[in-house]
């Protein structure tokens, strides 16, 4: 799969995963954060911003070790039959990593805003943790989770540094959008460097403007 | 509200979509090809035509799109090429990259990997001989004609590829110290990744001059001198079969047409020395 696909078909499907993965993973992690308090808190809260603040180069070497022939890349190809350096669920894993924070940090503040006293009402009506969940949060809080997921989506789309390390830039493989762009410049081919920066530009452009007004209805301005 | 927010999405999924099925807008100098007809795998399609890519280093860039084209063209497999310094792309074998043939420009790092058993010691072959070139900007306003121009206050960056990594890096600094400049010069100095990225700083006028390979030296934006070849170990460029290869044999095919019939002209016109040939060749100078 995926082979010979152009990078933007790369990017969008890459960024989708990646996207998709660190909403589901930030949903849980804010729920986690925002209504429960227990040991090392603070110390999962850190991990989970420490992609946004460590270089990505680091985060790029980390996965490639960690991943790698040498790591446990042997182990889990033998296992699950998937390799990730060097090809696409590479760049999806580092584009999720690094899209995590911005999710979470967006769900998180939508989870906040609900009241308290809405929940308990929930629960003195003898819903369970599970029920409150589905049936109340996420249907008051679904602008900032669409909102939340669409920056993730777009923090994918733009990784580059981490992306290169562990997914490396083989046309038709794992060149994204951002490699291609990378590629284009390295060879002087500025037509084609210009063409995808404007592209990436543009994508971006419309979504945030999107992301934007789901935020404004949040905040109910 | 929510209506209108809902076709967005919608129009972006239709967008991957179409994407997907798209013809691939990736046929550049990187990746020469003629993307197979419809969306199915083009290996699964027909296993008598194959895809393979391969790695080499940054000097080829020009040669081997050339050569990567005709060999598509008539023997209908298709190569992907991948380029970068040497060094990055053995450290890259080495972490397990999908590469079918490893283009090397010092053999040295070929037989680093053979020591590894990552590379497949009967397909080790020399392909040709590198040489560098003294590079100036045409718009700078320099003249720069032979290794001491370097030191013109005029100049405030020279661009050579990284010589930790790329071979064409590594014979540079060793023609500037041969010269006894690197000294003097190293201030100035910033690296490309690789070749590609040196001579891109110099086209660019970024770097008003600098040093990078004859086999990429032919650009409008600059003019170039060679570098004596005496001054630096000489860059024997050897390439060999990568072991874990899905197709060994086809990646045997595009090495034997490199240094066949079809590849040597190619490779000759790109200014590099191929094995068993003494150089002919007219300095370029600087008007």
């Amino acid at each position: 799969m995926v082979n010979g696909w152009s990078p933007l078909a790369l990017s969008l499907w890459v960024s989708s995963l990646a996207g998709l993965a660190a909403l589901v993973l930030g949903v849980a992690l804010a729920w986690l954060l925002v209504r429960r308090n227990f040991r090392g808190k603070s110390f999962l809260e850190g991990l989970t911003l420490l992609s946004l603040v460590l270089p990505p180069t680091v985060l790029g070497y980390y996965l490639l070790v960690l991943l790698g022939q040498r790591g446990l890349g042997p182990f889990i190809e033998g296992f699950l039959g998937i390799r990730f350096v060097f090809a696409w669920p590479g760049a999806v894993v580092a584009a999720s990593i690094t899209a995590l924070p911005l999710v979470l940090q967006t769900v998180r503040v939508s989870f906040a805003e609900i009241s308290k006293e809405i929940e308990d009402a929930a629960r003195v009506d003898g819903c369970s943790e599970w029920q409150l969940f589905w049936r109340v949060m996420l249907p008051i809080a679904w602008r900032g989770i669409l909102a939340g997921g669409l920056l993730g989506f777009l923090r994918a789309l733009g990784e580059f540094g981490a992306t290169l390390m562990v997914a490396g830039n083989i046309p038709g493989r794992t060149q994204t959008l951002s490699m291609a762009i990378y590629d284009a410049v390295q060879a002087n081919n500025l037509a084609r460097a210009n063409g995808l920066a404007l592209l990436l530009t543009g994508m971006a452009f419309g979504m945030l403007f999107l992301v934007l007004r789901l935020n404004r209805r949040i905040v109910g301005i | 509200m929510n209506k209108r927010l809902s076709l967005c999405l919608l129009v972006l999924l239709l967008l991957a979509a179409c994407a997907r099925q798209g013809p691939s807008p990736s046929a550049n100098g990187s990746s020469s090809g003629n993307p197979a007809a419809g969306s199915g795998d083009p290996a699964l399609a027909d296993p008598a035509q194959a895809e393979i890519t391969v790695a080499a280093a940054a000097d080829l860039q020009f040669a081997f799109s050339d050569i990567a084209a005709l060999f598509e063209e008539q023997n209908g497999h298709k190569v992907t090429l991948v380029f970068g310094s040497t060094g990055q792309l053995a450290q890259q074998i080495e972490n397990g990259a999908p590469y079918d043939l490893f283009a090397a420009a010092n053999i040295d790092f070929v037989h680093q990997l053979l020591e590894k058993d990552l590379v497949l010691e009967e397909s080790v072959a020399l392909y040709a001989r590198g040489r560098i070139v003294l590079a100036a900007n045409r718009q700078a306003g320099v003249r720069v004609t032979n290794l001491e121009d370097l030191l013109d206050p005029q100049i405030r960056h020279i661009a050579i590829p990284n010589p930790e990594h790329a071979p064409y890096g590594a014979a540079t600094r060793q023609a500037l110290e041969s010269a006894g400049l690197w000294d003097a010069v190293q201030p100035k100095i910033v690296y490309g990744e690789n070749v590609r990225q040196a001579l891109q700083y110099i086209q660019t006028g970024d770097a008003e001059a600098g040093i990078v390979a004859l086999s990429v030296a032919d650009v409008p934006e600059i003019t170039w001198t060679l570098i004596d070849e005496s001054l630096h170990q000489p860059l024997d460029q050897a390439l060999a079969i990568v072991s874990s290869s899905p197709h060994p044999d086809i990646a045997g095919q595009f090495a034997r047409f490199i240094n066949g019939e079809q590849g040597r002209p190619i490779m000759r016109r790109y200014g590099f020395v191929l094995p068993g040939e003494t150089p002919i060749m007219n300095p370029n100078t600087v008007p």
